[in-house]
């Protein structure tokens, strides 16, 4: 029986793939976990869960011990993902795993991404110290593992949907806020991907004995719109404000992140001495004394030169615009601008992907899982729902 | 000058150094003689992050002799053996939440402070919070009118990581979120309205500890009857707070520390009171309540009198869990399976 370790165990994907595995009962399962605090929904089944330090060379060595397989679903920062992804690799190197499937992202093509992207041999182009930045590192340590001679596969997933779904509680959330907007009516595509689809493709690229190190795209393979998720999810929403609809134009003016300011002394001097940073240095006794000093030093250049140095240093008053709408989520509305549709043509092909979930199931099952998750179907939902409003 | 209160602190775990010991440090008529946890190393590291000057052990039986009380913040499972070497010593103490594992291991508890004379205090710090101690005066006052309905609920997406991960093991802690976030509110509520006559369970685990779970609860019969739920999750972020429906409209409590209860008068649905105690308060008001229940303990210890919570108290509610329990049937959790077909 194949030993087939899953690192992330405990996040959305890796649960869903546990629980799969475990329900076939075909193969024994080696659910690596970073901490015990987000692995309710594994515990609950019973099985063992190994914590381990993807920092540690040998704490991931040691894990993976006796294992053929190696699944990684794991996220953390920067570090864990490279320095991490680093001592997993080599760990399975030196243990001869025989199958290496690794969960990437679209965000890998950039953001937005190349045209061409609607099939993996697009080029990737992710802005620099993005996620999708880092996942294209990882990529090609992965493939320079694959090339080396280590079977390897690179899942790239979209937005992941279905029961739990992260994307979709954000998406939920930001639509009864008000804080989500439709580009042209909601007509651009949006790629999602059914988590059980999603845990379907992992295991048959844990099958796939050919491919070394290749880049699939793994999607519900159908034509689905913004307007589509937005209507998928309507039926939780009571009361919800209108969608309002915007233009390229101005939905990329409005999700254009703020530029960063160049560095400058003189912006840094007066950073420094502004009543701020003042403000906190006073609570140390030395730095009370020497500011007392400097108080007192620009109060006997007489009122109005105290004043001008004041200006000079804390600037023109500023008042922030108040806009009546609140403020859209930016992260969330730029993925419409996204507008390729990536095909899972070459998963069909090479490792015999089908979606065994319609969008459409996907989406219902998400609904059912929140109203019993959330009472909303609980006789006492006339009660609870008090505390929600409490909550805005 | 009363002497300070030798306290031992056994299980230099996360909730020892997030809540316990801070507590101890800030009240002045205590003294933090020794910390104790099988890994020295870790004992070693919470005193000297705190600048603690205390003795190191990795048995409580070796500093029984110089203290008056100990704080034991182990796995649940543990409590037991180490309460009782405490108590069978005439040392007092103070347990972390639940009581115990099980109820047979917290009536062994009960039964070894009984026979020393000793206090044993339960850890439900929630019942030193301001807002339950006006709840309580205010619903026994009979000034919300009569409960018709209760719902509570508190829901986290993971969260707290003991540094023995044994939160993850059922054995070793006694539950899954019932116990861990959900036995604050069942404390609660038999302090607010006593022990239930009915109820039942829902959950979800399949040989572990459950993730999710709701409780239903009624108290009485008849026309003065009324009902409840409770319900918990370490899967789904729930805005955590109890609600109450009387007959004069609707109280609500969010569940952190410093929240205001709020009423909504059923003749006028659309405004809220907020309702504040304007008596003196028992404890001063910026006290966290480790240490409110920290002092309370080493008073219970001082003057004989029993901690606010006692270990009868936390029988109670290892008593609830187990019915809970008794009575427990499975969640749905295929939730494709309402799904025409599965696609």
């Amino acid at each position: 029986m194949r030993r087939v370790a899953i690192v992330g165990a405990s996040g959305f994907v890796g649960s869903v793939l546990v629980e799969r595995l475990l329900a076939r009962g075909d193969t024994e399962l080696v659910p690596l976990i970073h901490s015990s605090g987000n692995a309710w929904r594994l515990a609950r089944l019973g099985i063992p869960l190994k914590a381990v330090d993807l920092l540690s060379a040998r704490e991931v060595d040691s894990a993976l011990a006796g294992c053929s397989h190696v699944v990684n679903c794991s996220r953390g920062d920067d570090d864990v993902m490279i320095k991490g992804l680093g001592n997993l690799l080599a760990a399975s190197r030196k243990r001869r795993i025989e199958r290496f499937v690794h969960l990437s992202s679209v965000l890998v093509y950039g953001d937005p991404p190349d045209p061409g992207a609607t099939r993996e041999a697009a080029p990737t182009r992710p802005q620099k110290g993005s996620y999708g930045w880092i996942k294209s590192r990882q990529d090609q340590m992965v493939m320079q593992a694959g090339r080396a001679g280590m079977p390897s596969v690179i899942l790239c997933p979209p937005n992941i949907t279905g029961p739990c779904s992260i994307y979709l509680l954000d998406l939920l959330n930001a639509l009864r806020a008000g804080q989500f907007v439709l580009l042209e009516q909601g007509s651009a595509p949006c790629n999602v991907v059914d988590v059980t689809n999603l845990a379907y493709g992992i295991e048959l690229a844990l099958g796939q004995a050919t491919a070394a190190a290749t880049r699939f795209f793994i999607t519900d393979d159908e034509p689905t719109t913004w307007q589509d998720v937005v209507q998928g999810l309507s039926p939780l929403i009571d009361n919800a404000p209108p969608v309002p609809a915007v233009s390229r134009e101005e939905l990329c003016r409005i999700t254009a992140r703020a530029p960063r300011p160049d560095i400058s002394i003189r912006r840094s001097v007066r950073h420094l001495v502004s009543s701020d940073v003042r403000q906190a240095l006073r609570k140390d006794p030395l730095w009370a004394a020497i500011d007392g000093s400097f108080r007192r030093g620009a109060a006997m250049l007489g009122r109005r030169l105290e004043e001008r140095l004041r200006q000079w240093i804390e600037g023109p008053v500023r008042v922030a615009v108040a806009d009546a709408r609140p403020a859209v989520n930016a992260r969330l509305c730029a993925q419409q601008l996204r507008g390729v549709r990536h095909s899972c043509e070459l998963a069909k092909n090479e490792l015999g992907y089908r979606p065994i979930r319609s969008t459409a199931a996907s989406f219902e099952a998400f609904r059912t899982w929140y109203r019993v998750s959330h009472g909303l179907d609980s006789p006492f939902w006339d009660l609870l729902r008090h505390l929600y409003q409490a909550g805005r | 000058m009363t002497e300070r209160f030798r306290l031992a602190l056994v299980g230099a775990g996360m909730i020892a150094g997030h809540s316990h010991l801070p507590a101890a440090l800030a009240s002045p008529n205590v003294q933090v003689v020794a910390i104790v946890d099988p890994a020295r190393e870790r004992a070693r590291s919470l005193a000297q992050a705190y600048g603690v000057r205390a003795v190191i052990a990795a048995d409580v039986r070796e500093v029984l002799d110089e203290i008056d009380g100990a704080i034991i913040a182990t796995p649940n499972y543990t409590h037991r053996s180490i309460a009782v070497a405490c108590l069978e010593a005439g040392v007092a103490t103070l347990i972390e939440k639940p009581l115990a594992g099980s109820y047979a291991d917290g009536e062994a508890i009960v039964l070894a402070g009984a026979k020393s004379g000793r206090p044993v205090a339960v850890g439900y710090c929630t019942r030193f919070r301001d807002n339950t101690l006006l709840l309580k005066e205010l619903l026994d006052s009979g000034h919300f009118g009569t409960v018709r309905r209760f719902a509570h609920q508190f829901g986290t997406r993971g969260g707290w990581a003991p540094v023995s991960g044994y939160n993850l093991e059922r054995q070793a802690s006694g539950g899954g979120v019932l116990v861990v976030s959900g036995t604050h509110f069942l404390d609660r509520m038999l302090y607010l309205w006593g022990y239930p006559d009915d109820m039942n369970l829902e959950d979800d685990r399949q040989g572990g500890p459950e993730a999710n779970c709701v409780a239903a609860f009624r108290y009485g019969r008849g026309a003065d009857s009324f009902e409840g739920c409770a319900r918990y999750s370490k899967t789904v972020q729930l805005p955590g707070g109890l609600v109450i429906e009387t007959d004069r409209g609707i109280v609500s409590l969010a569940d952190y520390d410093r929240a205001e209860i709020s009423f909504r008068p059923r003749s006028t649905p659309n405004v809220e009171h907020v309702v504040r105690s304007l008596g003196a308060p028992p404890y001063r008001a910026d006290m966290p309540v480790f240490q409110r229940q920290l002092s309370d303990f080493v008073d219970a210890c001082r003057t004989g009198r029993p901690p606010r919570v006692d270990g009868r108290q936390g029988l109670q509610s290892l008593r609830l869990i187990e019915d809970l329990r008794a009575r427990r049937s499975a969640m749905h959790t295929d939730w494709y399976r309402a799904v025409a077909g599965g696609r």
